[in-house]
């Protein structure tokens, strides 16, 4: 399951008076008859004042194939639904319940488009052996494994081994990819400048389009892309290149290509 | 693993099991062509690289072709399993009826993790890409 908790431990005055105003909006909702006007500025400005929530939570399903908008859009009606039940009565932070509210919506439009968005614990755990063992593999055996080779290892069917690949490239949370997530390349590798890249890019139609949007990656994934494709490094040397495990430079390669297809599709 | 119940249609001793795909040419079925993708190499015991790049090959050449597809168009994907190599042809009808050019960007990125990529256009505005990937031919 994705843990989408906001601790309420850090309440920073913008959040204490975002607090207050909804409480004072709630409790003007409540005075007033429903269907009056009244009541309906009341609930338009609540579900204005909790828009940002709906943003945070539907980017934490970013990059799994729907839009960013659709995702707030599905979430807002979520945030509805919460500002018409909401009882100020049960004590409880308005930002509290609404967000199981406000997911359920979200993961319903993924069930809706055929997408089974709960990770089971299982397959969480199975991806965490799955990349460990991996690494261990690639390590003694000087190349990337074989399915057959990890499924031995793990004691598992080719089949388990697959499935669990398959929750990994589908499902990558923010959260879960969170603290290998750098901004910036870390690895620092000489190869990835932009000189390099420029070189590299000899040859390639469209390069003085390319460019600007290379330039716009964030340095590790713009290293990635350049060390796969220009260098013809494979991915599990990419892997220990930058220091992150080679499922994850599979992720984010598809992630970057992703990207410049939507940027680049006039001239791609 | 589900492993053939019996031989394979051999010629000189390479296998050459045929597994096609017909999809509504819309990238929500691209899901589905991925996994098949990684199911098949895993069967030709191809490398986990091996299989990423492939599956990242097959989506960015599927790519290519839906955002020139025709809507309402099938794209058919058809993986040839040699002994230690997949072919895959994925075809589409699209709109102008041309081949990716070879100098693009798409192209290097598919000549990188494919291998061997071809494009070629035929009657009806059928544009057709094939990728072949080789066992251990990083």
């Amino acid at each position: 399951m994705i843990d989408v908790t906001i601790s309420s431990d850090d309440v920073t005055p913008q959040r204490a008076a975002t607090r207050l105003e909804s409480k004072t909006l709630f409790v003007e909702l409540g005075a007033q008859p429903v269907g009056s006007p009244e009541h309906q500025a009341a609930r338009e400005a609540l579900v204005h004042l909790h828009l940002p929530l709906v943003e945070f939570l539907a980017r934490r399903f970013r990059d799994r194939g729907e839009p960013l908008d659709d995702l707030v859009q599905v979430g807002t009606i979520g945030l509805i639904k919460a500002v018409d039940r909401f009882d100020v009565d049960r004590g409880v932070e308005f930002s509290t319940y609404a967000t199981p509210t406000i997911v359920g919506e979200i993961k319903r439009h993924f069930r809706d488009k055929g997408w089974a968005v709960r990770v089971p614990r299982r397959l969480q755990e199975l991806r965490h052996e799955l990349a460990t063992t991996t690494e261990l593999l690639s390590h003694s055996l000087g190349r990337a494994p074989t399915i057959a080779e990890i499924a031995r290892a793990l004691d598992l069917s080719e089949e388990q081994v697959l499935e669990g690949l398959e929750s990994a490239n589908a499902y990558s949370t923010v959260s879960l990819d969170a603290g290998s997530d750098g901004e910036d390349g870390g690895g620092g590798s000489a190869l990835a400048s932009i000189g390099a890249d420029d070189e590299a890019l000899e040859g390639v139609e469209y390069r003085e389009s390319l460019r600007p949007l290379l330039a716009l990656l964030p340095a590790r994934d713009r290293q990635i892309l350049m060390l796969r494709f220009f260098r013809n490094m494979t991915q599990s040397q990419i892997a220990v290149e930058v220091g992150i495990s080679q499922m994850h430079v599979s992720r984010l390669l598809t992630k970057t290509l992703e990207q410049l297809r939507e940027q680049l599709t006039e001239e791609y | 693993m589900i492993r053939p119940a019996r031989p394979a249609a051999t010629t000189g001793g390479v296998i050459n099991d045929v597994v096609e795909l017909r999809l509504p040419a819309d990238s929500a079925y691209l899901a589905v062509l991925r996994t098949a993708t990684a199911g098949l190499a895993a069967r030709l015991d191809f490398t986990l690289d091996e299989i990423e790049d492939l599956r990242i090959a097959v989506d960015e050449a599927c790519a290519l072709l839906l955002a020139d597809s025709e809507p309402g168009e099938p794209m058919v994907c058809a993986f040839t399993l040699g002994d230690d190599s997949i072919e895959v042809v994925i075809s589409a009808r699209t709109g102008s009826g041309r081949p990716p050019g070879t100098g693009s960007f798409a192209w290097t990125v598919l000549s990188a993790l494919a291998g061997e990529v071809r494009a070629t256009a035929g009657a009806d505005h059928l544009v057709t890409i094939t990728l072949l990937k080789q066992r251990g031919g990083t």
